[in-house]
């Protein structure tokens, strides 16, 4: 009877010898053991991504001859209107380039955009991340802002060696410097537990006490572009909600993100040129 | 015989062991008892007043309107970058590089700290987190090991500021690279903002930095108490209504470890916002007429007649009070102190009336029947007064004069003439009974009170002379020892026009269109003749008079220039007056302004110097308030 109950208890002694075992691994161990972990575990994230994309691709197939031609027909004024929108920005550009020379101005810091696919999704109430289909192979920088049509993402957190991993801004440890859009004060925003099933929520504080925004008349929040690391102007979310902060200077405001958060399949890593 | 001792229980000297024994148990659970359950109160509050600390928060200034609910004075956001001692990460950090820098030392590879381990320890972890804020910035950040030593050793609860105030760059910087969980955070205060800048600087006032904030019946009373800086009013409005700015002080108790840094917040009481102050200042009117004086020395009060509101109280030269905020600096207070921007030349600037004063001259002479509205004098350019020769502004002389005239040209002989014939004592009682010698008890800080209206026992009292006719010719004028404030005379004015003897000045706003109450107020009590005499002479003054460069198309103003000579080191300046108020039908405002002369004998003309300031601010008033009869036709007398 005692020999069995040794033998049960057996699993839970080997568990306990690989905890200690691990607990007192030196750490290079063990962030490399993570690494590694990390980067045989990438192909099959890869496998699936790219099996994914061929899912799309046949089932995108099974679309009519007629349907393909409206789709087309679509796609042909879009780019038709986006040919103009670019002409519009180059004219712009070179009018700023030409004022900036006028200025004597310095030269403002360049960005290239790299597009990459979604791998994974993870979301947790502790932290919402997607991994991306590009690492270091493209030169992405670990800290670099992450955007997509309808506007931040978050920020690169991790770089691997052909994946990246991106804190969403609905995570809880990222912050941004924003501004309410038409108004230059500073406000902060910070990612916050966000309910389940519901657009993905955030928490925007030192919000100056004459700012109103509610449910009804929500106010749009947009990067403030003075904190180095978000060019601005990008939306971040809409401040459904106000209240006095506990400190009674400021309004803390509850901000609702872009509901597609949850759903990206498709991101644009903002590179500064000066990174490379 | 068996080598093991056998013990029986019943053995005396076993028994009288177990008694002791005994005995002494029962002494320890009486001291456990005693311990436990009948001092555990005691122990409790000891335990409460060695591990728990109290942090005040001064609560947020009011903020203060003008009348229109447009803000002259708000709390603006002042962050500071700061490193926090309750996070439990930073304080393991101190103690490892505690115990690196001993190994270090034990092992010769460093030598022992001056100070201890413990305070190089605490020195090195600030200054890594202040070289991070320095990166992320982009500049270095100093970091004053004097200072370290003196937070840790005083307030240790509270943050360390590694910048005490950050651009709204710096606040972009640092919210979006500094790591959410770093100990270095952003830390929100307040600091006063005045959007105004200068406008009606001496007026609203300025805060400074205190310690001393209010902070009666709040929990924790007994507890070892941190103060964060707060601010109390040190002049105008700020200083006046402190008690009602000052916002609710606010607390946090908090448990602390044996270093004193925070472990657990208990309680949290959070400030609460000051009373918000509604001034009856008009920001329009105010700023017009701080535009109006440009860089020339002066004062300006502008009054509703109706209810003695202040509408625009200008004191030049000034200062903007952004400067003297959160801190006066040395170069800033030298500046101010240089120009002599402090005083408030409104409410403390004595200044000898000159020819307004002339209006009260009249009312004396006509009250004691020395003359009448129709009395002719004629003016010669001098008269003489004993052996004195006391001139009028125009040499070859005015000619035979009525009253209204003599004001609308400002004749000094005619009220030379008058005054004699009416004697200083009927001057003075008259100057008293409009509150000229003595403070109107506007509700700012620091009024003066050394204003005078002479007489003969005054004379006697404090110089030592009997009075001599030649006093009283001075005095007629406005001259010789008389002197006022300018807010005083904008109070007299305002008692003219509603023919009434008191003006009580008030700089908030009244609400219900009524003039403050005031003792000694009573109608003026001249027949309406004679005071009509008076009004068409400041009216007609200032259609073709000396204070014609204050008319306003449309306007029925009654006017009265002056120019004053004052006696300085540097010589004689002389100062420009205007006082007046309009519509002269159903008046509703009172001005009174003065320009000190820039040089010694430099001409400084009232007609031509205030009365176009005036001119300016009034206008502004008519193109905000229209008077009901300003597009009739006119009609004569009122």
């Amino acid at each position: 009877m005692p020999k069995k109950r040794f033998l049960q208890t057996r699993p839970f002694l080997a568990l306990g010898i690989v905890a200690l075992v691990w607990a007192i691994l030196p750490i290079v161990v063990k962030s490399l053991s993570r690494i590694s972990f990390y980067e045989f575990q990438a192909p099959a994230n890869l496998a699936a991504s790219y099996a994914r994309d061929l899912q799309t691709f046949w089932a995108a197939r099974l679309h009519s001859k007629n349907e393909l031609i409206a789709a087309g027909r679509d796609l042909a004024r879009l780019n038709a209107a986006y040919e103009l929108t670019i002409r519009g920005n180059e004219s712009l550009r070179a009018e700023i380039a030409r004022l900036e020379r006028l200025l004597n101005l310095p030269a403002r810091a360049g960005y290239r955009y790299e597009v990459a696919r979604v791998v994974r999704r993870d979301f947790s109430a502790w932290w919402q991340q997607i991994v991306i289909r590009k690492g270091k192979n493209y030169g992405i920088p670990v800290g670099a802002p992450v955007v997509f049509t309808g506007g931040v993402v978050g920020r690169v957190r991790e770089v691997y060696a052909y994946t990246a991993v991106v804190d969403l801004i609905s995570s809880p440890n990222i912050r941004l410097a924003a501004n309410f859009d038409g108004d230059n004060r500073p406000v902060s925003f910070q990612g916050g537990p966000s309910p389940s099933f519901a657009a993905p929520r955030g928490r925007v504080h030192y919000v100056p006490l004459d700012i109103q925004a509610s449910e009804a008349a929500p106010k749009r929040l947009v990067t403030s572009g003075l904190g180095g690391v978000f060019p601005p102007g990008l939306p971040i979310g809409r401040v459904i909600r106000l209240s006095p902060g506990p400190d009674g200077l400021f309004n803390i405001g509850e901000v609702e993100l872009d509901e597609r958060l949850g759903a990206l399949t498709e991101v644009a890593v903002i590179i500064p040129t000066s990174e490379e | 015989m068996s080598i093991i001792e056998t013990h029986s229980a019943r053995k005396p000297r076993i028994a009288f062991f177990y008694w002791v024994v005994a005995g002494i148990m029962l002494v320890l659970t009486a001291g456990l008892f005693y311990r436990q359950l009948l001092s555990q109160e005691a122990f409790t509050e000891r335990e409460r007043l060695q591990n728990q600390r109290r942090i005040l928060i001064p609560g947020p200034r009011g903020e203060i309107f003008d009348r229109e609910g447009r803000v002259l004075v708000a709390n603006r956001p002042r962050f500071s970058a700061v490193l926090y001692f309750s996070d439990p990460g930073l304080r393991r950090e101190i103690r490892e590089t505690a115990l690196k820098l001993y190994r270090d030392v034990r092992d010769g590879k460093a030598q022992r700290p001056e100070k201890g381990y413990t305070n190089e320890a605490r020195f090195r972890v600030v200054k890594k987190y202040t070289d991070l804020v320095g990166r992320i910035l982009g500049r270095p950040v100093e970091v004053d090991r004097r200072r370290v030593e003196r937070h840790f050793a005083r307030r240790p609860i509270l943050p360390y500021h590694i910048i005490e105030e950050l651009s709204p760059t710096d606040f972009a910087l640092l919210t979006e690279q500094l790591p959410v969980t770093s100990p270095v955070q952003i830390y929100a205060s307040t600091a006063r903002f005045y959007p105004y800048g200068n406008a009606a600087a001496h007026a609203l006032g300025y805060v400074s930095s205190t310690l001393d904030f209010p902070r009666e019946s709040m929990p924790g009373d007994d507890l070892m108490t941190f103060l964060n800086k707060g601010s109390v009013g040190r002049n105008g409005l700020e200083l006046q209504f402190d008690e009602l700015l000052q916002g609710k002080t606010g607390s946090e108790i908090w448990i602390v470890d044996p270093s004193g840094f925070q472990v657990e917040l208990v309680k949290n009481d959070p400030p609460v916002q000051g009373h918000p102050l509604y001034t009856s200042l008009d920001i329009d009117l105010q700023m017009i007429g701080e535009q109006a004086f440009g860089d020339r020395e002066g004062a300006l009060v502008l009054l509703d007649a109706r209810t003695g509101e202040v509408l625009a109280i200008v004191s030049r030269p000034d200062y903007d009070l952004n400067d003297l905020t959160p801190i006066i600096t040395r170069d800033t207070f030298a500046d101010i102190e240089d120009r002599g921007a402090w005083e408030n030349r409104a409410t403390r600037g004595l200044y000898p009336p000159g020819s307004p004063f002339k209006l009260i001259t009249a009312m004396a002479a006509l009250r004691a029947g020395a003359i009448t509205p129709e009395t002719e004098i004629e003016c010669r350019g001098a008269i003489y007064v004993g052996r004195k020769r006391f001139v009028c502004h125009r040499r070859s002389g005015h000619g035979k004069m009525r009253l209204a005239d003599a004001i609308r040209v400002s004749c000094n002989v005619y009220f030379y003439e008058a005054a004699l014939a009416t004697g200083v004592e009927r001057i003075a009682e008259e100057a008293r009974r409009f509150g000229l010698n003595e403070p109107t008890g506007i509700e700012l800080p620091h009024e003066i009170t050394k204003m005078i209206v002479p007489d003969p026992q005054w004379k006697r009292a404090t110089e030592g002379y009997g009075w001599v006719k030649g006093d009283t010719a001075n005095m007629a004028i406005g001259q010789g020892y008389l002197v006022v404030t300018p807010l005083q005379m904008a109070a007299f004015t305002a008692s003219l026009a509603r023919n009434e003897t008191r003006t009580r000045p008030t700089i908030l706003r009244r609400d219900n269109g009524m003039p403050v109450a005031v003792a000694n107020n009573r109608s003026i009590g001249l027949p309406p003749r004679d005071r009509q005499a008076i009004i068409d002479g400041m009216e007609q003054a200032v259609q073709y008079g000396t204070a014609k460069y204050a008319a306003i198309p449309g306007i029925r103003l009654a006017g009265k220039t002056g120019t004053a000579q004052k006696r300085t080191p540097l010589g004689t300046l002389e100062l420009a007056w205007f006082v007046g108020f309009g519509p002269i039908e159903d008046p509703q405002v009172a001005i009174a302004v003065v320009v000190v002369g820039e040089q010694p004998d430099e001409a400084n003309a009232g007609g031509a110097v205030a009365a176009p300031i005036a001119r300016k601010v009034l206008d502004v008033y008519f193109q905000k308030h229209p008077p009901h009869s300003a597009h009739k036709p006119k009609v004569a007398g009122f």
